[in-house]
């Protein structure tokens, strides 16, 4: 039988992929999806574009979370500050639109600080609780402070373009989205096998035991905070550049609910787990729009009109099934049905 | 001089409010070590639940109070049987996102069956103002000020007089330990939530009683956050004078400094609260050993 976990060498142990077969796997799903505009209409096309934008703020949620082992409830905070950043950044600033999506993430990073600093020094739950204060602010802070970003009256964001070449079109997006994505995910790859990754774990896994080993906690708290709301601040410009319109409304505080959910469906801390978790998230309400639609029109209705409860019950419910039935969420699905299959006739 | 009176005694009554949410966020962490996100759902559900009794015919206000508050205890004891106890040993991230996960379900039912709109609540007591010399309450703020008064005094009496609050002191202080000397953990932690649900109670017909019904009930348990995090997450009483200090906050910038900063207010003060006194005035400092 094959097995994965020993290695020979230290330089076997931090590699990328501990496997070959993973880089045909990889170069594979890329084709796939890099023909997928051939056989999609726009309404698929938009949607896995979303699903992309998504998962780069969720894989930046997911490092905080499942990596680090705090919980935040204000990434909806950062998705704004994020989405009005770009937009700021490109009509008042005139910055080019590549850089103005890395810069928005900078200054999510930043802004996290304020809410960091306070709350990480203490043990518990008091960084959740701050980062919701956090997303009540910064909603206060962007309606009333009109002359920089116009108030409730939201804002038209310029569509994105490097050195003239623009990404108006969906398609066109959609390959800029997953070029973006395979960046993120190289990079969180790297972060994971190189030693500030394994801090984290071994902050989540026993604050002591890290502490005792050296492993500065705060720092290290204060660094995946950061990192995850520079992840969460591209994903708010990509959505302000995918939408070309933002305006608060956009950015509640289900955002948070909703991300949450999606690595808790994904599974903690797994990078292929943010991303199924991400997809089935965001294909829900449309299976179950399906659903409602063939239940008869009084669904119909109540779907219509009560969009946003139907969404919101359905997350919790998600929530709460998968932390009761399969905690480690579609990441521990794959991982248990593979261990079948490999094993098979002797699977139990 | 009038107009700060005036923001100050309007301050205290929404404070009230503040603290009986804190109150409820204290008692369970105390007594299991967690926050309890869905505190303002709970207080949500349970405000719509005495609008039904309300609007029984011939309902008055002392058969009401009784209702609700039974029916505030099952629901309490409910949660903690089908959600938290359930999740007994699993890590605090999983049991957290349990009530994060039970809140937005509680909310979206209760409007799913209830509807949005606001609802006028019968007002049992009468809409007229009561004078004492200066100031002018309503019945609504008076019955919120009692409240208060009574529960945290009850508390008080509860933590220091009772088998049951020593036990849950003692809980809360180490829970290996106090299983080893015979206390009920489970029931510790059942009871917990059925108070938390009483806190609940009371906090959501105060709300009732002065404003009217609507979904924005559910806010409050966000709203009260500043108030546990002044007085100390894990005081209990400490969460009701928190509750009143943020109220009068709250008013006193509205009042002076723009309408925009009230609902800030309390925000941003804790977070200059954890900044130099991390666990809260009455809260209890947690000596980490390494």
């Amino acid at each position: 039988m094959r097995s994965r976990t020993y290695q020979n060498s230290y330089a076997g142990l931090v590699a990328l992929s501990n496997q070959p077969t993973a880089w045909v796997w990889a170069a594979i799903g890329i084709l796939v999806l890099a023909l997928m505009p051939a056989y999609f209409g726009s309404f698929g096309l938009n949607m896995l574009t979303a699903i992309f934008v998504a998962s780069i703020g969720i894989l930046g949620l997911n490092l905080l979370s499942g990596v680090a082992g705090q919980i935040s409830l204000g990434h909806a905070g950062f998705l704004l500050i994020g989405a009005y950043s770009q937009a700021i950044l490109t009509t008042d600033y005139k910055v080019p639109t590549l850089i103005a999506i890395f810069l928005s993430g900078l200054v999510a990073a930043i802004a996290s600080l304020v809410v960091g600093i306070p709350s990480l020094r203490l043990k518990g739950l008091y960084l959740a609780i701050t980062t919701l204060a956090f997303t009540f602010i910064v909603r206060h802070v962007v309606l009333f402070a009109e002359g920089l970003t116009r108030g409730s009256a939201g804002m038209p964001v310029d569509a994105l373009s490097i050195f003239g070449f623009s990404f108006k079109s969906d398609v066109r997006f959609y390959y800029a989205a997953l070029a973006l994505l395979l960046l993120f995910i190289i990079i969180t790859l790297n972060l994971m096998r190189s030693r500030i990754g394994r801090a984290w774990l071994a902050l989540r896994d026993h604050d002591i035991a890290a502490r005792a080993m050296g492993i500065d906690l705060m720092r290290y708290k204060l660094l995946a905070f950061m990192v995850s709301a520079f992840y969460t601040g591209v994903a708010g410009a990509m959505v302000a550049l995918q939408t070309r319109f933002i305006n608060v409304d956009t950015f509640s505080i289900l955002i948070s609910i909703e991300a949450l959910a999606m690595i808790i469906v994904g599974g903690m801390g797994r990078i292929h787990g943010a991303i199924l978790g991400t997809a089935l998230i965001i294909f829900l309400p449309e299976l179950l729009s399906l659903g409602f639609n063939a239940a008869g029109d009084n669904f119909k209705n109540l779907m219509a009109d009560r969009i946003y409860e139907v969404k919101g019950l359905m997350y919790g419910v998600v929530i709460l099934l998968f932390l009761r039935l399969e905690p480690e969420g579609m990441a521990g699905i794959w991982r248990k049905s593979k261990r079948f299959w490999v094993q098979w006739p002797l699977s139990q | 001089m009038n107009y700060f009176m005036n923001l100050v005694m309007s301050g205290l009554v929404i404070g009230t409010l503040y603290g009986m949410v804190a109150m409820g966020f204290a008692i369970i962490y105390r007594a299991t070590g967690m926050v309890n996100f869905a505190q303002g759902e709970v207080m949500m559900l349970i405000a719509y639940m005495s609008y039904t009794f309300a609007t029984i015919p011939g309902m008055t206000f002392i058969p009401l109070l009784a209702c609700v508050l039974t029916a505030s205890i099952v629901l309490g004891l409910l949660i903690e049987w089908a959600f938290i106890r359930p999740m007994l040993g699993e890590s605090m991230f999983s049991r957290v996102m349990v009530t994060i996960g039970l809140a937005v379900v509680i909310r979206s039912t209760v409007i799913l069956i209830w509807g949005v709109d606001p609802t006028a609540f019968p007002r049992p007591f009468g809409n007229a103002v009561i004078r004492f010399g200066e100031m002018a309450l309503y019945p609504g703020q008076i019955f919120a000020l009692v409240s208060l008064a009574v529960l945290s005094l009850a508390m008080w009496l509860f933590f220091r007089r009772s088998r049951v609050g020593i036990a849950m002191r003692a809980t809360s202080n180490n829970e290996t330990i106090a299983l080893l000397m015979g206390i009920n953990v489970k029931r510790i932690s059942a009871i917990a939530w059925a108070l938390s649900a009483v806190f609940a109670a009371f906090s959501g017909l105060a709300f009732c009683l002065m404003f009217s019904l609507e979904p924005e009930i559910s806010q409050m348990g966000l709203r009260g956050f500043p108030a546990t995090i002044l007085g100390g997450l894990d005081s209990v009483v400490g969460g009701a004078f928190g509750g009143l200090v943020i109220g009068v906050v709250e008013n006193l910038a509205g009042g002076y400094l723009g309408r925009g900063l009230k609902e800030i207010a309390g925000f941003v003060l804790i977070i200059v609260v954890l900044m130099i006194k991390p666990y809260g005035l009455f809260g209890q400092r947690e000596i980490e050993r390494v």
